[in-house]
């Protein structure tokens, strides 16, 4: 494969996409590392030796998704709108969340999660409290109450502590005015107090649900991946500052696995992929002078 | 080559009146022989492979391995496969090893497919890492037929493969007799040397004296070309 020239860069020959190539020099790509690797480090007169290459492939994809998980900080965002089903379907590629934000007035406002439940299953019962059944002797559902209620805007919160308010929204007639807001505006727990939506995440059911306040609002979620471009091995890359590291971690996860390889030999193995992947970091982490000025310059601010 | 190979067998097995072997039994004689001899340069090219390993090989002139590879290079074939069904690829029938299998589509270089086996090509398939792409193809042989996945690859010339051939049958061919003796004449249609390399030329000699010596029943034939040939190996 060759380099490709600074036209084809910049236009991709006027092929759509045009921006195909941009900034593609950072990345080396899968085909690459699996040719590289075979080329390189298998072989008659090398440690690894007689592997298949699905082999090679399966470590150079896992790898690489290992790295995408906590290595790489490639953060994907996906901005949506929530509807009154208060649901926000997870995206295809996704594999753990990094920040979910409301987007509303031209501001992004972080949300927290909410660590009680949001969403449950519910069964139909009878008066006798036994369950019933569908022709596939399945027992029959409906939306629970605690669905129901979150999405009606009646289920109480701990994020925002609510006012001993009546249904209209008033103080209740036996009520002291300043008692009604002990805990709501008085008193807030503030490790939970926000007054912004709050989420929690149904992974089994590849779904976010948020409390009612979300209705109709944007949402955006920052989420990372595996890097395994929804199986397309032609898109499959990987930062080249990681480029030594994924030939050390497929070569040790090789020895690792083979019959009768010395335990000293697969130690160094596990040294170098170790030793590299710890360089790969710090280089990633990008620390140069003007980031540090950057931080040192918050030192100085006043706290009130 | 072969005249000379052929001079030499007869001048050993003339010798005392041993015998004599027609030039149709020398050519299965000596087709026999060059196979053998084919053979042995994989099994001697593994040999060499594990002496450099062992480090007890040496470079440049010292690089016996190099040698071999060039021998079996020169019976290197790269050809289009001929389709069979969609996806299914007859194999060449005078290969003796499939090097590698290259897949391309719409004229285009895709990828060369890895040889799977039988009993792994169904995992393989179903896994969401490993399955066969147009980049990692993959490949399953059964009988002289080779499955291609995945079954994008269906043109007519998407398949070619580079191969090592077997060499072509040695043929000593003669147009006239004179005084009760075939007369070599090279310029038959059916003329075919011994493709192996000159020096191959003593093995070749030893080889087709074992055989003529159980041929003619003269065991004094037989041991003398397994001695040359024991003899040549140690030299190797």
């Amino acid at each position: 494969m060759a380099y490709i020239d600074q036209k084809k860069y910049y236009t991709n020959d006027a092929v759509a996409p045009t921006d195909l190539n941009w900034g593609s020099y950072q990345y080396v790509s899968l085909t690459d590392i699996v040719n590289n690797f075979l080329l390189m480090f298998d072989g008659n007169h090398s440690l690894v030796n007689n592997e298949e290459r699905y082999k090679i492939l399966f470590h150079a994809k896992r790898g690489i998704q290992e790295l995408n998980y906590d290595a790489f900080k490639e953060i994907k965002s996906l901005q949506l709108t929530v509807y009154s089903d208060l649901r926000f379907v997870l995206p295809s590629d996704y594999v753990n969340w990094v920040r979910i934000s409301l987007f509303k007035n031209n501001t992004i406002r972080p949300l927290l999660e909410n660590i009680q439940v949001q969403s449950a299953l519910s069964y139909v019962q009878t008066a006798t409290a036994s369950f019933t059944y569908d022709a596939e002797d399945n027992v029959n559902r409906q939306t629970s109450t605690l669905d129901s209620s979150r999405q009606d805007g009646s289920l109480n919160s701990i994020y925002l502590n609510q006012a001993n308010l009546d249904q209209n929204n008033n103080t209740p007639y036996n009520e002291d005015f300043y008692d009604t807001f002990i805990g709501a505006r008085y008193g807030l727990n503030t490790e939970t107090a926000n007054m912004n939506p709050t989420f929690t995440i149904d992974k089994k059911a590849g779904v976010i649900n948020f409390d009612s306040t979300m209705a109709n609002e944007q949402c955006i979620l920052e989420y990372i991946s595996d890097g395994m471009e929804g199986g397309d091995n032609s898109l499959i890359t990987l930062n080249k500052l990681f480029e030594e590291y994924i030939y050390a971690y497929i070569k040790y996860s090789v020895l690792n696995n083979k019959f009768g390889v010395q335990e000293y030999i697969i130690n160094r193995a596990k040294k170098d992929k170790t030793a590299l992947l710890r360089n790969a970091k710090i280089r990633l982490s990008n620390i140069h002078p003007g980031r540090l000025l950057m931080n040192m310059r918050g030192e100085d601010k006043w706290l009130k | 080559m072969i005249n000379s190979v052929r001079n030499t067998v007869l001048a050993v097995i003339n010798k005392n009146n041993y015998g004599y072997i027609s030039p149709s039994d020398f050519n299965l004689f000596a087709k026999q022989a060059q196979l053998d001899l084919f053979d042995e340069y994989f099994v001697n090219y593994n040999q060499q492979i594990n002496e450099e390993n062992a480090r007890v090989s040496g470079t440049g002139y010292a690089d016996i391995k190099k040698g071999y590879e060039e021998v079996i290079d020169s019976f290197s074939v790269t050809a289009n496969l001929a389709q069979n069904a969609a996806n299914v690829y007859t194999l060449p029938a005078d290969y003796y090893i499939i090097n590698k299998v290259l897949c391309s589509s719409g004229g285009l270089f895709k990828g060369e497919a890895e040889r799977v086996s039988q009993s792994k090509i169904t995992l393989l398939s179903s896994s969401l890492l490993t399955a066969p792409s147009v980049i990692y193809p993959a490949y399953t042989l059964e009988n002289n037929l080779i499955t291609v996945l995945p079954t994008s690859f269906n043109g007519a010339t998407d398949i070619s493969s580079q191969y090592i051939r077997y060499p072509l049958d040695p043929k000593w061919t003669f147009s006239t007799i004179s005084g009760g003796a075939p007369i070599f004449d090279q310029s038959q249609a059916d003329y075919q040397d011994f493709e192996l390399p000159i020096d191959d030329a003593n093995d070749l000699v030893s080889k087709i004296l074992q055989y003529a010596g159980i041929s003619i029943r003269e065991g004094d034939v037989y041991k003398f070309g397994q001695v040359e040939e024991q003899m040549q190996n140690q030299q190797q």
